[in-house]
């Protein structure tokens, strides 16, 4: 179980984060929405240690995630941004972050076969495709086999048959009881494998309810609808018209 | 070594049991490691400076003239001005690479501590920049044995100046390759790095000299280029001594403040590192 309590986030004159409070439970795929820019990429950050709360605080199962013994192991995680450095194939990339937690060369196989990478296994990052770095970073996130998986944008980029796997593959791990937090924009994708969704706006809570609670309450009955009305106030960056 | 890595980043001591699952010191080590020696970068800097080494030391042992004095020592070590920047790119892609490239994330989602990252990086880096110096010895005195034999220039490792001067070669280099990751870390782009390297090692020197002094000279003693005295045999270092108002250093002092340069930069990065956010 992922807690966020009170988290806020400042840069400066920016406050990326305000006060944030949600949890996402075991056993359940909770999606995480919001606008560009409304702080989701950030909570995540802040989750796992890589950037400093200005206040508030975030556990996994109840414990600081720098304070876990074993961090991949208990998490897996994947950020937005390129997770390998672009000289290094992809499977010393794996090796090199299996070697912190002793976790074994096979496993390293394992994950690549399992994200279908092993064509490419020993090319450098840098030749990478879009989709093909995104899969990069979900073999890393599942090397450890954790109970709690922090995923930011995982299909973004993918082909349908990514979309389909990612899909399949975080209900299966939810309905071994761990816990999954995964945001994106694709309220469709959502809707087939979010069991809640935590809403936010400028870095505020908007809405934490389940799927069916959100969309049951709205006029229009889809996610896309819901998630529209709730974030109206809340769009920093709006495209204009086309003339 | 280990248990002195364990105090200064606290990591708690554990005996080692078999399956044990968690973050070790000795594994973030192998980490850094793997990560090191799966980049092409750092291991054609590794074959360059020992090539430049040998290259440079055949290339001034071509100018020697017959009692010119000077020694076999330090004929092998000529290069080091430029040899340095080996062991000084090595460090900073060490210290650096991994903020340029964007993956810093990854390598501190494994190790949320932090500091056992650098402390492994401080530890890899040694290791590499002390080997690659030792094989710029052997190859440098092999380079230059026809032109040594010819001038009567001895090498004997059983003499005292002879071995501290090829021993203060390597020490130098390993001091700059750890100046180097010390910088990259603080400043975490390449290019910082590698513009304040030239500062402390190079520029802010040749400034001073232009007006000696008592003030300007202690500054220079005190930058971190003073570790380049601790390859000048007897002869070189009494006559810098002569032209200098400034401290005097002995033999190893320049080394000592090599060292101290070494350990304020790594302190200073590991402070940033322990306050701040990775990005
Ligand atoms: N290192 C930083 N320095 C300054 N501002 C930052 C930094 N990182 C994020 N921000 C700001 O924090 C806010 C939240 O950014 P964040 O990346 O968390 O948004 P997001 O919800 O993930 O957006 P997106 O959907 O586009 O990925 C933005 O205004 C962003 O500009
Ligand atoms: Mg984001």
């Amino acid at each position: 179980m992922i807690s966020v309590t009170a988290l806020t986030k400042r840069y400066g004159p920016t406050t990326a984060v305000d006060g944030l409070t949600f949890t996402a439970p075991s056993g359940a795929v909770t999606g995480f929405l919001g606008p560009n820019g409304a702080g989701k990429s950030t909570t995540m950050r802040m989750i796992v240690g890589l950037e400093r709360p200005t206040s508030g605080t975030a556990t996994v199962d109840g414990r600081p995630y720098a304070e876990l013994a074993a961090p991949l192991r208990t998490v897996g995680v994947m950020l937005d941004v390129r997770s390998a450095h672009p000289g290094r194939t992809a499977f010393r990339h794996l090796l090199a972050q299996a070697r912190t937690h002793g976790i074994p060369r096979s496993r390293v196989d394992e994950v690549i076969a399992l994200t279908g990478l092993e064509a490419v296994a020993h090319r450098r990052a840098g030749t990478f495709s879009l989709g093909m770095g995104q899969r990069l970073g979900i073999a890393g996130a599942l090397l450890g086999d954790p109970g709690t998986l922090i995923l930011d944008e995982p299909v973004n980029g993918l082909d349908p048959d990514g979309v389909l796997w990612v899909r399949d593959l975080v209900r299966r791990l939810a309905a071994e009881g761990r816990t999954v937090l995964l945001s994106s924009h694709l309220m469709h994708e959502l809707a087939l494998c979010a069991d809640r969704v935590v809403v936010i706006g400028q870095g505020r809570l908007l809405a934490d309810a389940t799927v069916p609670e959100l969309v049951d309450g709205t006029e229009g009955g889809s996610l896309e609808e819901a998630y529209l009305q709730l974030t109206a106030g809340a769009v920093q960056y709006r495209g204009g018209d086309v003339r | 070594m280990r248990a002195l890595v364990r105090v200064l980043v606290r990591v708690p001591v554990r005996r080692t049991v078999a399956g044990h699952a968690g973050v070790t010191v000795t594994r973030v080590v192998a980490s850094e490691w793997t990560k090191l020696a799966g980049l092409r970068a750092p291991v054609w800097v590794v074959v360059a400076t020992v090539a430049a080494a040998a290259a440079l030391a055949a290339v001034l042992g071509m100018f020697l003239r017959p009692g010119d004095g000077g020694s076999g020592a330090t004929l092998v070590v000529s290069g080091h001005l430029l040899v340095q920047l080996g062991p000084l790119v090595l460090g900073v892609l060490v210290g650096a690479g991994e903020y340029g490239a964007g993956t810093a994330t990854t390598t501190f989602t494994a190790v949320p501590r932090r500091l056992p990252v650098l402390a492994a990086q401080v530890a890899v880096t040694a290791v590499v920049a002390l080997g690659t110096a030792a094989a710029a010895v052997a190859a440098a005195a092999w380079a230059t044995a026809g032109v040594r034999a010819g001038s009567g220039l001895a090498l004997d490792l059983g003499d005292g100046e002879t071995a501290r001067v090829l021993a203060g070669y390597v020490l130098s280099l390993t001091g700059v390759a750890l100046l180097g990751l010390g910088l990259g870390a603080l400043l975490r782009r390449p290019a910082a790095a590698f513009g304040a390297a030239a500062l402390l090692l190079v520029v802010v020197d040749h400034l001073l000299a232009t007006n000696p002094g008592r003030v300007t000279d202690t500054v220079r003693a005190l930058l971190p280029g003073a570790g380049s005295r601790l390859l000048l045999d007897d002869a070189g270092l009494a006559s810098l001594d002569a032209a200098s108002l400034g401290p005097d250093l002995g033999p190893w002092g320049g080394g000592v403040v090599l060292g101290l340069w070494v350990a304020g930069l790594l302190a200073a990065a590991a402070l940033r590192l322990r306050r701040g956010d990775v990005v």
